[in-house]
């Protein structure tokens, strides 16, 4: 059971297309495990839609229809299967189309004994769209974010001061919060974080890997 | 045959099928089923118009990109209406959704964003939902439908500013002169307003 959800506003601005693309991307996978903020942002296309209906409706020209029925035939009808999709514990298909293959297939960069990072590009210019693998009982240092950080945990889990994350449970942190997670004891964590400024870790021991984390947005 | 009771409030509903149809559903089922491009010309004078004042709400699209908005959407229509699926929105959510994409899209676009994600890819599929679910969802909008009258003046514009003209939380602040806590607690009235409960998580 997901415990950890987007808030009213983040799940707002997801529904109403303005949350930028990396972030709304997390998100959308957060709803793929979730179906109570589903049926929020569900209900929130309702007013959406109740909106749209009552717009002062504007004058569109003759000349548009004529020109969009002129060109019906070069737009091929799509099909839709009717069967339900298995909703089974694979891969978040917004993560699939974004790394050709599995989680195994990455290049993962190592940036301490427990910590893996692999850099996805979803061509949001403003937000670092990464994947992090920590190992079963593996401590990430202690490190500050100088910017937000949302993430969502999709395998395993971990814990902080704040408390236990699994699979589908979503955090986000403001500039200036300071952590210093762990994952699960039994299990690898693979965790998906979304920044808008990189990650700078606390602790002198830590520090001098900072100027390797340089924000790696794409 | 079935014998299907009508409710006060209910759409016409199909007694062979069950299902709940109205003027613009049955005009997307023609669109699918049989090509019909005369229902699809009724289709577009009654949205295409609707998509426009979309495009030009948020105010940052030009009159030639609102235009090419409606192309766009009004072809995906023809293109995607074997998609449509009466049990699972109204027609006019259904055509919302797809012009909201596309407008995002078409930021991205002019942002020069280079990405391999549509605004389709991100958004909410409900593709297999299950039917207690939809029905749910149904109820949800109705009750939506009913209650958006009664929004106070102020929580309503800013409703309007945020799904409408596609302005984040801050942008609504800062256009309105008004601090980001107040922006978010009005949205955060209305929608407690509208029964769409955050605290039930």
């Amino acid at each position: 059971m997901v415990k950890f959800h987007p808030d009213m506003h983040m799940l707002t601005e997801f529904t109403a297309g303005t949350l930028p693309l990396a972030q709304s991307a997390c998100v959308s996978i957060h709803l793929t495990f979730c179906s109570k903020c589903r049926e929020l942002s569900e209900a929130q296309t309702a007013v959406a839609a109740t909106l749209f209906e009552e717009l002062e409706p504007a004058p569109v020209s003759d000349s548009q229809l004529d020109i969009v029925m002129s060109r019906l035939d070069e737009t091929a009808p799509l099909a839709y299967p009717r069967e339900n999709r298995s909703q089974t514990c694979s891969t978040p298909a917004i993560l699939q189309r974004l790394m050709a293959g599995d989680y195994s297939d990455l290049s993962w960069k190592k940036i301490t004994s427990n910590l893996r990072i692999s850099y996805l590009s979803t061509g949001d210019p403003y937000y670092e769209f990464a994947l992090y693998h920590i190992k079963a009982g593996g401590v990430i240092p202690e490190h500050n974010h100088r910017g937000s950080e949302m993430t969502l945990v999709l395998e395993g889990g971990f814990s902080d001061s704040n408390g236990t994350y699994l699979a589908g449970d979503f955090l986000f942190r403001e500039a200036g919060d300071v952590h210093a997670p762990t994952a699960l004891a039994d299990e690898d964590c693979i965790c998906l974080a979304v920044l808008d400024a990189p990650l700078s870790f606390t602790r002198l021991k830590h520090k001098w890997m900072n100027p390797f984390l340089q924000l790696r947005a794409s | 045959m079935s014998v299907v009771t009508k409710k006060p409030g209910d759409d016409t509903v199909s007694a062979e099928i069950g299902r709940r149809t109205d003027e613009w559903s049955q005009c997307l089922r023609a669109i699918a089923k049989h090509r019909d491009r005369g229902a699809f010309a009724r289709f577009f004078k009654q949205f295409a118009p609707l998509i426009k004042a979309f495009a030009l709400s948020g105010s940052t699209l030009s009159a030639n990109h609102a235009d090419e908005l409606v192309q766009e959407v009004m072809l995906k229509v023809w293109q995607k209406a074997d998609g449509f699926n009466p049990d699972k929105a109204s027609a006019s959510t259904w055509v919302y959704t797809i012009a909201r994409n596309c407008r995002t899209d078409l930021y991205r676009r002019l942002q020069k964003f280079d990405t391999p994600l549509s605004a389709e890819d991100v958004s909410l599929d409900q593709e297999g939902e299950e039917p207690a679910a939809m029905l749910h969802q149904r109820r949800t909008r109705e009750r939506v439908r009913q209650m958006m009258g009664s929004l106070p003046a102020d929580q309503a514009h800013i409703l309007a500013k945020v799904y409408m003209e596609g302005k984040s939380h801050s942008e609504v602040a800062s256009e309105l002169d008004l601090p980001l806590g107040t922006v978010k607690s009005r949205v955060r009235l209305a929608i407690q307003k509208l029964q769409i409960h955050m605290e039930e998580l």
